[in-house]
């Protein structure tokens, strides 16, 4: 219970933040951090828990963006029905290619990961029929959402799109939770620090890795159909680029790979770091990130969470 | 009484190498099976093709009568067979307990009995004041027991130990000395690789001994120990093992 009473006031205090804030800038960074949590939380199921290291994320959450907006755009169902039909797509492809993928090992995986995300980006910028091609969808005439009494129609509001945001990131980090004190969550931790010796003791790899994949798929393609809503207009690079992949394991790796806090501090991070920096070095921003995830990886090799957490113990023992 | 184990004509290559070369033994239950035979002599190797890790090349392993030649390693674990590795393998990140627990999941998915049964074999094995230690940093006598623990909560009808006293000084190995023999009081059946042959002669009712990939001889320690074949094998004198 302790443990999460400071999630639960951490969730209430946010959910609060609207009273007060009603700067669409402050929103919209509220927003962009909603969505960097739910996306490293969600690759920290597979890329934390169980070490299996995907450069290949990108292709869930542009599966999960293409799938709503080619839902709404073709048989105008609403996009947050839609999502749930492209999660579904996702995590059956996903499933299928851990079955081929989840074979090899460490920089293999890695290699085979980035080489699906191409694939389907590849097949999303030629397919022009189903995908329009490098054109993008924009999204239209987006039906007004019900939620019992509360029928929302302004769409130009971002109030609607902070309490999506809020709820689908509660939901990774309830997801990430409920894994890690599993017997899944037991089991990818145990091929996470010695395949060989999980196999011996009974853990079924393929099996386990897959489960946890097709989880970590799903929740990444919510967050893409949540993006795509929230942008309103997808293309191929934008959604099944690397960049996306890359900034999931970046959110990961300064928070803290394969804790539950970690994703949420190293988004905080990144959100905050690419916004203030984006003004002043446009471009370069990049430049001063990559500095600090080698800062990161040589000071603190576990995260930020890691590092405290490393301290604590010494402190503890001391 | 059927074995609980059979190998049979089990043979293993590597290219052009021989690993194992038409072994047989068997092992009824109950019993503690020594395996020995100087270094390269096959052992870890049948080992690995016993607990499904490579599949033999030729001939079959049976385990309580039925057939396992390329069953994978987890299936074999979940059938009753669990082994240690000869070079320790903790999962260093997760605690003393939680690698516990995770052998322990082999035969429940409620991670809190899982604990309980954790925390009784930790207790066994004399870890139970390390459980929420990182298991990465035990020192190396500690290790070979918390490898110990870990199969014996997954529950086996049979362990296979590969070198559980190598590294160890004479009271860790004396206390591992004292474990076997607590698990063969229950009467849980267990396949020992081991080069002291003391500890050997003082754990085995029986031995197998392996010289370059082949069965040398089987018999009780004392014929082995008397063996004058097996002495030549370690010995180096191949000559003189013809006579």
């Amino acid at each position: 219970m302790r443990t999460f009473l400071p999630w639960a006031v951490a969730a209430v205090a946010l959910a609060l933040v609207p009273l007060w804030v009603q700067s669409p800038y402050a929103l919209h960074i509220f927003i962009l951090l909603f969505l960097a949590i739910a996306l490293g939380e969600s690759w920290n199921i597979i890329g934390g828990f169980a070490g299996q290291y995907s450069v290949g994320h990108s292709a869930w959450y542009g599966l999960g963006a293409y799938g709503a907006f080619i839902l709404l755009q073709r048989k105008a169902i609403a996009p947050w029905f839609g999502v749930w039909v492209a999660i579904a797509a996702a995590v059956i492809i996903a499933v299928a290619v851990g079955w081929i993928t989840f074979r090899l090992r460490g920089p293999y995986f890695v290699l085979a990961s980035i080489a699906v995300a191409e694939i389907i980006r590849l097949a999303a910028l030629n397919w022009k029929e189903l995908t329009n091609g490098a054109e993008g969808i924009l999204a239209a005439d987006v039906p007004p959402l019900r939620l019992g009494g509360t029928v929302i129609t302004d769409w130009n509001s971002k109030i609607p799109y902070f309490y999506m945001g809020l709820g689908m990131a509660l939901f990774c980090i309830a997801v990430n939770f409920l894994v890690k004190r599993s017997k899944l969550g037991y089991y990818l931790q145990a091929i996470r620090e010695d395949q060989d010796a999980a196999h011996s003791l009974g853990i079924p790899l393929t099996l386990s890795k897959n489960t946890g994949l097709a989880i970590s798929a799903a929740c990444t393609a919510l967050a893409g159909g949540f993006a795509a809503l929230y942008i309103g207009f997808i293309e191929p690079q934008g959604v099944f680029g690397i960049e996306v992949s890359i900034q999931m394991v970046l959110t990961c790796i300064i928070g803290g790979i394969g804790t539950v806090a970690g994703p949420v501090i190293g988004a905080v991070v990144v959100v905050l770091l690419s916004e203030a920096l984006r003004a002043s070095l446009s471009s370069a921003h990049l430049l001063v990130y990559g500095v600090l995830v080698i800062i990161v990886i040589l000071t603190m090799p576990d995260g930020f969470v890691g590092f405290i957490a490393h301290r604590l113990r010494r402190k503890a023992a001391a | 009484m059927t074995a609980l184990l059979e190998v049979r004509n089990v043979s293993r290559f590597f290219g052009g190498v021989t690993a194992n070369l038409d072994v047989s033994f068997s092992v009824d239950q109950g019993v503690v099976l020594g395996l020995i035979g100087p270094n390269g002599a096959g052992k870890t190797t049948l080992f690995n093709c016993i607990t499904g890790f490579y599949p033999p090349s030729r001939g079959e392993i049976f385990f309580e009568g039925q057939r396992i030649n390329g069953f994978p390693p987890d299936k074999v674990c979940r059938l009753g067979m669990a082994r240690t590795w000869q070079k320790v393998r903790p999962l260093a990140k997760l605690t003393v307990l939680d690698n516990t627990v995770v052998g322990a999941l082999c035969h429940t998915n409620s991670v809190p009995e899982a604990r309980q049964i954790a925390l009784e074999q930790l207790r066994v094995v004399g870890l139970e004041k390390r459980a929420n230690v990182l298991a990465g940093g035990l020192p190396i006598g500690e290790r070979k027991k918390l490898e110990l623990a870990r199969v014996m909560a997954t529950k086996p009808r049979m362990i296979l130990l590969d070198e559980v006293m190598g590294g160890l000084n004479a009271r860790e190995s004396e206390e591992i000395i004292g474990l076997i023999l607590d698990v063969k009081k229950r009467g849980l059946t267990q396949v020992v690789i081991e080069h002291d042959m003391k500890a050997i002669v003082r754990t085995c009712d029986r031995i197998v001994v392996l010289n370059s990939g082949e069965k040398l001889a089987e018999g009780s320690p004392q014929q082995i120990v008397n063996d004058p074949r097996v002495m030549a094998a370690y010995l180096g004198d191949s000559g003189g093992a013809k006579a």
